[in-house]
């Protein structure tokens, strides 16, 4: 086995185009060793992407938020850019696997792991976030996080390619928020269902309505018909209520070892009236 | 009892001795020690549940560079014997078992043992292993205790029925009792399958020492499995040495032979030191796991809450082998009816064999899966008969002098009015509840037996020895599980000779070295062996005081030893340095040591299907009041108080038995709220700490326990038991609180959140339809 | 048999700098146990899931067994007998013996490390911070009670020094 630890993006894309794909990249680790370990992953040459300094940052700019794309979860769990601007953020990355793996797991390590219960993706949906990736030769490119995933475990992302950043609009100051993780215990938990609301209203109307979901679906999801069915209207109990029921058009839970396709169902529809009604309050 | 004499070293909170160096880091646990030269070896197991082995090719692992043994049952001296698992006589009956070293023709459960490597490092172990090529026909297998117990179901080993064993308890005329009962109340109760979860894995080394002598280091519960293993080696018992160090957790799971014969083979074929440790997967996978049961349970009460009848029948999955399936039997069939006065009982226990994961000793043995039952139809009595649950159990629990269904008299005190009441209490007034929450509040007692069955003739021995400058030394051997057994052998002897903890050394675990103490099992080492210690205490102190009544021209029941000195009892200040004593013994050739054998009471039994008579030496009582808030719409459970009570005899080291309590408690949380191995035909879906769910620190609520002590138990100073009896009531109180949170009872465990929102759902529905 | 390649490895344990030839594949918590003799470092799982193996990684509890050996390289490992000593004991581990925290032992190590990484960062944690800082270490053993009731003395005792000092 080979292993690189390249010194810059510059180097790393220029080697990622020569091996075209038979190397592994590792950031923190969290997800690459225990599947070395299980021997889902066999390739022969790491590249160990974690060295690279600039690529841990969380910069408020003026219409945006940034953050790089080694920015570990332990440093978004404690940020107080991120827990101003975007808490569904905060708190997903809060509850988040554990303490030690917060330390090492990297924002575009979750993301390009692509799991349907991705924690931090649910809420990134719901704030609009872009993936910016960059390759040997080529321009930066801006991935919507909404068509960034494939299936379980799959990306758009290609062999050569890597997250440089995260990029997410600086959310209006009158949206209101909320996340919630449903898991079988209060730590180390893979969600059972996960749930990001971002609403802005102005005056009585819903002006703008976000929904992110994890783990209903073969991957991260927004829930495009309930959003259409807020915007423009008058938040009521009545409407969280009908919207809770439509939100289920837009899943297609599995049973698995953790929790039937039917739990899920529901907990969607009660997780989601409990979080509309909170952002609406 | 008299608990009024004052203790300077038993009864007292002290750090245990075996602390210190865990804390520094400087404890040595199996996996920790190597030798130099020392080999790795890995373990090749079956990937079908049930199947013929029609061929193993070899040939390609044993030529891989770096492999220096690949082994099949053909290569194992004697791969197959009767087990009489522990039992130092012959019982006869259900209770031996086929230990099968490696698979020969066919596997029996999925991660059966087929094949061992030996290679210079555990990559090349591994690498080996995927060279070793087995054919397999796969075969139909039976994966229900139920449809194993059908006459047509496919036999899991050939040329036996699947039912193991089938014990009865019958009291009374049972249609007699339902005859008379004003209530009945029938229910089927499930527990699933779980794992001990011990953080540290199962390893071990082995080696032939200079002496030719096969001497394994292993983390184990049971020494004594030296003679299995020079069984299984063809040498003679005392060829073999096992060494158990300190054990990062056994709970049961470590009661049997683990990698023991694995590594004494390959070192005895070899002639090199060898390291074996599982994985947390094959962990999962290969070692036994609790005892899932059906239990059917009939209970008729009269309309005062008088119990009259108790019938019950209860099928335990063995899997694929018996182990200690009979044992964990007898202990859920003396248990089955609860610590209840109740005049017609009727108990039937099947054991059978199914092609799952065996299953074997956990900590409880049996207990907490009727527990389980027998508290839960105790307030399901209570709500038909519109009674407070603590009334209702108040006017039946058993009193000292009084005897279970088995016909066994409870010679010790009984606790459970004392604990019951005071758990109760300590619950307080029941927490308001918020939102979409109901709150509720649930107790469930238990009695646990601690000691061994005492038709298996218990017996321990302990060598206590004062050295020439006082120093004393004390040679058991115990193993040390976590759960401060052999601290408190050094408390007890600390305690006697009047010196302090830490002039007390401990030698322990070593078949060559050390007297046998018996198993670090059902809860008996601070009973057996701290009796045997204490015993062997007293005879140096005897020795001791005599010698010093004739220096001292005094009456030696005068005399105490205190902090190194031989003192006046009576406050005079008449006294003599220890050492002094200590040499004038030594120069006039008495012995400054003995070792005592402590046997617990004996019985010899004629038959075993009918269980009855005196099976225990005492039993341990105690309850559990947990305070529960219920999300009515996710049925997530929040655990908001939960209180143990416990009569634990005497203390003998405070912080120790509250760790047990606290411990215990965690421990049953999570067996009535998390816990499951998911099988399915055969195969095991929890295979790691991300699938099978313990609680973590944000689980767990603060576990507040009282302790009471009656003094009357049959360990040293009258203390009792506690490592198992400590979670045996665990996960009833937690559902009666489910219960009483939310008007619907689940019957089957662990009480996971979407359990409780489908009978939610389905209360809803019946109450939709009226 | 193909000759694994290896690399130089090279990182501050415990205060002293140390190297070693490693394959890329090893973690650090087997380079620690097998290769520097830091028996003391666990392995409970092997894949992130109990805390057995926590070491501070630059300050920062984490999984040993999640982080390779090289990408340590240049870095700070501090393993539990780099917390204290027998001649220099961290008021951590003297109050996890005395409060009985400790029963098979086997959480002890990596409970500790993290404790200490809770402590350096946050010297006055509340019992609820201390609950959610070892949500990631497993205890099979104590019911977490004891744990937690020690690391709380030791927060107190350290800051009793913190203000004698003054």
């Amino acid at each position: 086995m080979e292993y690189i630890a390249p010194n810059s993006l510059l180097e790393i894309t220029k080697i990622l185009m020569r091996l075209k794909g038979k190397a592994t990249l590792i950031a923190g680790g969290t997800n690459v060793i225990p599947r070395m370990r299980t021997k889902a992953i066999k390739s022969d040459i790491l590249i160990d992407i974690n060295r690279l300094k600039n690529l841990s940052f969380i910069k408020e700019e003026k219409n945006r938020i940034r953050i790089g794309g080694l920015t570990t979860i332990a440093a978004l769990a404690t940020s107080k850019v991120i827990q101003k601007h975007a808490p569904i953020l905060f708190d997903a990355a809060n509850q988040l696997g554990n303490p030690l793996v917060r330390n090492r797991a990297t924002i575009a390590g979750n993301l390009a792991d692509a799991s349907p219960a991705a924690d931090i993706a649910v809420p990134l949906l719901a704030l609009e976030a872009k993936v910016v990736t960059v390759r040997s030769g080529k321009p930066l490119k801006e991935i919507p996080l909404d068509q960034f995933f494939l299936g379980p475990n799959q990306t758009v992302l290609r062999k050569d390619e890597i997250i440089k950043e995260v990029t997410f609009p600086r959310p209006n100051s009158k949206a209101k928020m909320a996340y919630v993780k449903l898991g079988l215990r209060n730590a180390m938990a893979i969600s059972v269902v996960s749930l990001a609301v971002m609403l802005e209203v102005q005056g009585n109307h819903c002006k703008k309505a976000r929904i992110g979901l994890g783990a209903v679906a073969p991957t991260p999801i927004r829930a495009y018909q309930t959003e259409a069915i807020l915007i423009g209207e008058k938040v009521t109990t009545e409407l969280i209520n009908i919207c809770s029921k439509k939100v289920l058009d837009e899943i297609s839970p599995i049973t698995d070892i953790r929790a039937s396709a039917e739990y899920r169902r529901e907990m969607t529809s009660t997780l989601f009236r409990r979080l509309g009604q909170k952002v609406t309050l | 009892m008299n608990i009024e004499t004052e203790f300077r070293i038993i009864g007292k909170p002290i750090p245990r001795h075996d602390a210190y160096e865990k804390a520094m880091g400087l404890t040595q646990y199996a996996a920790d020690f190597s030798l130099p030269g020392m080999l790795y070896g890995k373990v090749l197991r079956s990937p079908h549940a049930s199947a013929r082995i029609i061929s193993i090719d070899i040939s390609k692992a044993k030529r891989l560079n770096g492999v220096r043994a690949v082994l099949t049952a053909k290569d194992v001296p004697k791969n197959e014997s009767v087990t009489r698992f522990g039992q130092t006589h012959a019982l006869g009956g259900g209770f031996e078992g086929l230990y099968r070293v490696l698979a020969d023709k066919k596997v029996h459960f999925l991660g059966e043992p087929i094949a061992l490597v030996a290679a210079e490092t555990e990559g090349i172990a591994e690498e080996a292993l995927e060279k070793i090529k087995v054919e397999y026909e796969p075969l139909q297998g039976v994966y229900d205790s139920l449809e194993a117990m059908k006459s047509d179901a496919p036999l899991v080993e050939e040329g036996r029925s699947n039912i193991i064993t089938h014990f009865e308890v019958i009291k009374g005329n049972i249609e007699e009792g339902f005859a008379g009962a004003d209530v009945i109340v029938e229910n089927t109760y499930r527990v699933p399958h779980v794992d001990h979860a011990y953080l540290e894995p199962e390893s071990g080394v082995a080696w032939i020492d200079e002496n030719g002598i096969v001497t394994l280091r292993v983390s184990t519960q049971v020494i004594e499995h030296f003679r299995g293993i020079a069984d299984v080696l063809n040498l003679p018992h005392n060829r073999v040495r096992v060494i158990a160090p300190y054990v990062g957790g056994g709970f049961g799971g470590k009661e049997d032979i683990t990698v023991e014969s694995f590594i004494a083979l390959l070192a005895y074929k070899t002639k090199r030191p060898i390291k074996l440790t599982y994985t947390r997967e094959e962990s999962i996978f290969c070692h036994s796991k609790r005892h899932p049961y059906v239990l059917e349970y009939k209970t008729g009460a009269k309309k005062d809450g008088k119990l009259t009848a108790l019938q019950a029948r209860l099928v335990s999955d063995a899997g694929a082998y018996v182990y200690l399936s009979p044992w964990v039997l007898t202990y859920s069939m003396v248990t089955a009816a609860g610590p209840y006065r109740i005049p017609h009982v009727k108990v039937d226990g099947y054991t059978v064999l199914t092609n799952n994961i065996y299953t074997s000793a956990n900590r409880g043995f049996g207990a907490p899966q009727v527990c389980f039952a027998y508290e839960s139809q105790m307030d399901e009595l209570a709500s038909r008969l519109k009674m407070n649950p603590l009334e209702i159990r108040k006017m039946n629990y058993l009193e000292k002098g009084e005897a279970l269904a088995t016909g066994e008299i409870l010679e010790h005190h009984v606790a459970l009015q004392e604990t019951t009441q005071k758990a109760y209490q300590a619950l307080g007034e029941k927490t308001k509840a918020k939102g979409h929450h109901k709150v509720g509040q649930g107790i469930a007692s238990g009695m646990m037996s601690y000691g061994r069955m005492i038709f298996l003739h218990d017996t321990s021995r302990s060598y206590v020895s004062m050295e020439m400058d006082g120093s004393v030394t004390v040679r058991a051997g115990v193993q040390d599980i976590g759960g401060g057994q052999t601290s408190s052998l050094a408390q007890i002897a600390a305690e006697i000779l009047g010196v302090s903890l830490e002039d007390v050394k401990v030698y322990f675990g070593d078949t060559a070295l050390t007297p046998l103490a018996g198993t670090t099992t059902a809860t008996r080492q601070l009973y057996m062996s701290g009796n045997a210690t204490l015993m062997a205490a007293q005879e140096v102190r005897k020795t001791l005081l005599i010698m010093a009544g004739k220096i001292m021209e005094m009456d030696p029941e005068r005399l105490d030893l205190v902090d190194r000195e031989v003192v006046d009892k009576e406050g005079s200040d008449k006294s003599l340095p220890l050492v002094d004593v200590v040499r004038a013994c030594a120069s006039d050739g008495l012995p400054l040591y003995n070792v005592a054998l402590y046997k617990a009471p004996f019985r010899n039994l004629t038959q075993f299907k009918r269980i009855e008579g005196p099976v225990f030496p005492d039993f341990t009582h105690g309850t559990h009041a947990v305070e529960v808030a219920v999300d009515e719409e996710t049925g997530v459970v929040k655990v908001l108080k939960l209180i143990a009570c416990y009569d634990v005899g005497r203390a003998i080291n405070r912080l120790s038995v509250e760790g047990q309590l606290e411990g215990g408690a965690i421990y049953g949380m999570g067996y009535g709220l998390m816990e499951k191995i998911i099988i399915e035909n055969g195969v095991i879906k929890t295979p790691s700490f991300s699938e099978y769910l313990l609680p973590t620190s944000l689980d767990a609520p603060e576990v507040q326990t009282i302790l009471l002590e009656s003094g009357d138990g049959v360990g040293p100073f009258g203390a009792k038991g506690v490592g198992e009896p400590s979670l045996n009531s665990i996960a009833p109180a937690i559902a009666n609180a489910v219960y009483d949170a939310i008007g619907v009872r689940i019957f089957d465990l662990p009480l996971t959140p979407e359990k409780i929102v489908r009978v939610l759902k389905e209360r809803n529905q019946r109450i939709g339809k009226r | 048999m193909k000759k694994q390649k290896t690399y130089l490895l090279e990182i501050i344990l415990n205060g002293e700098w140390k190297k070693v030839e490693v394959e890329p594949q090893e973690t650090l918590l087997y380079v620690l146990r097998e290769k520097f003799g830091h028996t003391e470092v666990k392995e409970g799982c092997g894949k992130g899931d109990c805390g057995a193996c926590a070491i501070l990684l630059n300050g920062k509890p984490v999984n040993s067994c999640l982080t390779l050996a090289l990408q340590a390289d240049g870095q700070t490992v501090v393993t539990l007998k780099g917390i204290g000593t027998p001649e220099k004991p961290h008021p951590l581990q003297e109050s996890f013996v005395k409060k009985g925290a400790i029963q098979c032992g086997f959480c002890t190590a990596g409970m500790i490390v993290t404790a200490k990484g809770l402590l350096d960062k946050n010297p006055q944690p509340s019992k609820d911070e201390i609950q959610k800082a070892i949500s990631g270490n497993l205890c099979r053993c104590t019911g977490y009670k004891k744990i937690i009731e020690a690391i709380e003395e030791a927060a107190q005792k350290l800051q009793r020094t913190m203000n004698n000092k003054r």
